[in-house]
């Protein structure tokens, strides 16, 4: 087993200001991310941020990622990169995965700073080659500098989209149809995406790009049994926090995305009013009052649209919208219960790309508010783990 | 008016500007010698070269590919050197791999 004073899980804006807020209590840190560098979305963020630090006001995410980068370092901060945290057990213990040791990491205080994942509807066609979320998209053109496409078709209606398809342009793509929901939408294509569908006219295109907007994902707290609370801005239930962050979990707080989701700089700020109350406490009276001042600004987005039977609802299980209606008509009446019948959120994605899909079709058809309808059942492994490092575990 | 682009490849990037990287390595992508960058996603590589299916799945022989871009996913998993299921999008290219369009699950090769 090994030891640390506080553990920070996601090195994105959160998980960068939790890390370096306790690191300023002068006590040990470890920040685990399962990407190849710090920064999370920052990696390949364009737009020029404002919020974090006054010395970093108009660099843009990439430029933040870089400083971060140095900044961690400079505070001793022990960032373990291609790593994993894969699990949250009693008495804060983590399960860590790295590239070349698999351990029990127990720390006094757990932040976790996972972040948000692309929200995607489903409508027929979505799982042809070509379309992809929001983040594929943005990764593909500038982390990797590939373009997604040469004609591309942008969904979504808020910021996202807005983002996504002026990015595109300047990249040198053509954004060739934008809709802000995907109500009557078909994709098809032979072996990729080749066209969409939409009021009649059909438009040729090689990508879709979903950009519906953010959804929270704090898996390790719902592993770990956290208590929840539905949020109406996220529209699906997050980790009940109190002001300084933490759960109603003895010493494990959730910061940024994962709570609810937000602009980075305020994840940031939030990142540094958990990282500072995980670590004695130094530090977090000014962090809240620069939390305050900044509101939660997430839109919801566009509600669920109608979904023919043959949708594919749980891209990873192949499950159509047919399968969970006769589950829903057959009697179930909770996630788990659907999941158990279909398949459906049983995949490698753990059910971040269909659970709320699924919530949505059993309240709609059923009548059960959205906001009683919890979270399926989140077990160990949040990721992809071999068996060599379950095996290989330090005892 | 701007020519329309010939290659994925964002050559010239309009805010990061030139594409630097140098370290051509060479992959295969079922039988077919292909160019890459050392270091980026087999997903990446892939893409630029106008390849988007990686997979198809077990129930309906669907085809597949690159979609959350994090590793979350199953879709853009392919066969690699031999090994099943391997994520595109958070695998970094080599020299001289040998990448496979995964049919379903695949087939182990025991003592291959």
């Amino acid at each position: 087993m090994r030891e640390s004073d506080v553990a920070v899980v996601g090195a994105g804006p959160a998980g960068i200001g939790a890390a370096l807020a306790a690191a300023r209590n002068g006590v040990s840190v470890v920040l685990i991310d399962e990407n190849s560098a710090v920064g999370g979305h920052l990696r390949w963020t364009l737009a020029p941020q404002t919020g974090f630090e006054p010395a970093l006001d108009g660099l843009t995410g990439i430029e933040i990622a870089g400083w971060a980068a140095g900044a961690l370092a400079d505070a001793g901060v022990g960032v373990l990169t291609d790593s994993v945290a894969w699990g949250l057990f009693e008495e804060n213990v983590l399960g860590v995965a790295t590239p070349d040791a698999s351990f029990r990491l127990r720390a006094r205080a757990v932040v976790v700073a996972t972040g948000s994942t692309d929200s995607v509807w489903p409508f027929p066609g979505w799982q042809l080659p070509g379309v992809m979320t929001a983040t594929a998209a943005l990764r593909a053109m500038h982390l990797d500098r590939v373009l997604p496409g040469f004609r591309c078709v942008v969904l979504g209606a808020g910021s996202l989209a807005e983002v996504v398809a002026s990015d595109l342009t300047s990249c040198g793509a053509a954004v060739v149809l934008r809709a802000g929901n995907v109500d009557g939408l078909v994709a098809g294509g032979d072996g990729a995406v080749a066209w969409v569908e939409s009021d009649g006219q059909r438009t040729a295109c090689d990508a879709v790009i979903l950009a519906f907007g953010r959804q929270p994902d704090a898996e390790l707290a719902l592993q770990a049994q956290a208590a929840l609370a539905y949020s109406p801005n996220d529209g699906v239930f997050v980790p009940w926090r109190d002001e300084t962050l933490a759960t109603r979990l003895a010493g494990v707080y959730v910061a940024g995305d994962a709570g609810g989701v937000g602009t980075a700089a305020r994840s940031y700020v939030e990142g540094l009013v958990a990282g500072a109350a995980a670590s004695g406490g130094d530090g977090l009276t000014d962090a809240l009052e620069r939390l305050r001042e900044i509101a939660a600004d997430q839109v919801p987005d566009s509600p669920l649209p109608a979904i023919a039977d043959a949708t594919l609802v749980c891209r990873c299980e192949e499950v159509s919208a047919a399968s969970i209606r006769t589950a829903i008509n057959t009697g179930a009446i909770s996630l788990n219960d659907i999941k158990r019948r279909t398949r459906a959120g049983m995949g490698i994605c753990q059910g971040i790309y269909c659970h709320r899909t699924v919530a949505q079709m059993l309240s709609t058809e059923t009548g059960i508010p959205l906001d009683t309808i919890v979270p399926m059942t989140a077990r160990p492994p949040a990721r992809l783990l071999s068996m060599a490092a379950m095996a290989d575990l330090e005892t | 008016m701007a020519q329309p682009a010939t290659s994925r490849r964002i050559r010239v990037h309009p805010v990061l500007g030139e594409d630097l990287r140098r370290d051509v390595v060479a992959i295969t992508v079922d039988g077919q010698p292909l160019p890459a960058f050392a270091g980026e996603p087999i997903a990446a590589a892939l893409l630029a070269h106008g390849i988007t299916a990686g997979r198809t799945m077990p129930e309906t022989d669907a085809p597949r590919g690159y979609f959350c871009g994090v590793g979350r996913c199953p879709d853009c998993s392919m066969t690699v050197g031999g090994e099943l299921n391997v994520r595109t999008c958070v695998t970094p290219v080599r020299d001289g791999m040998v990448i496979e369009t995964q049919r379903g699950l695949g087939i182990w090769k025991v003592g291959g």
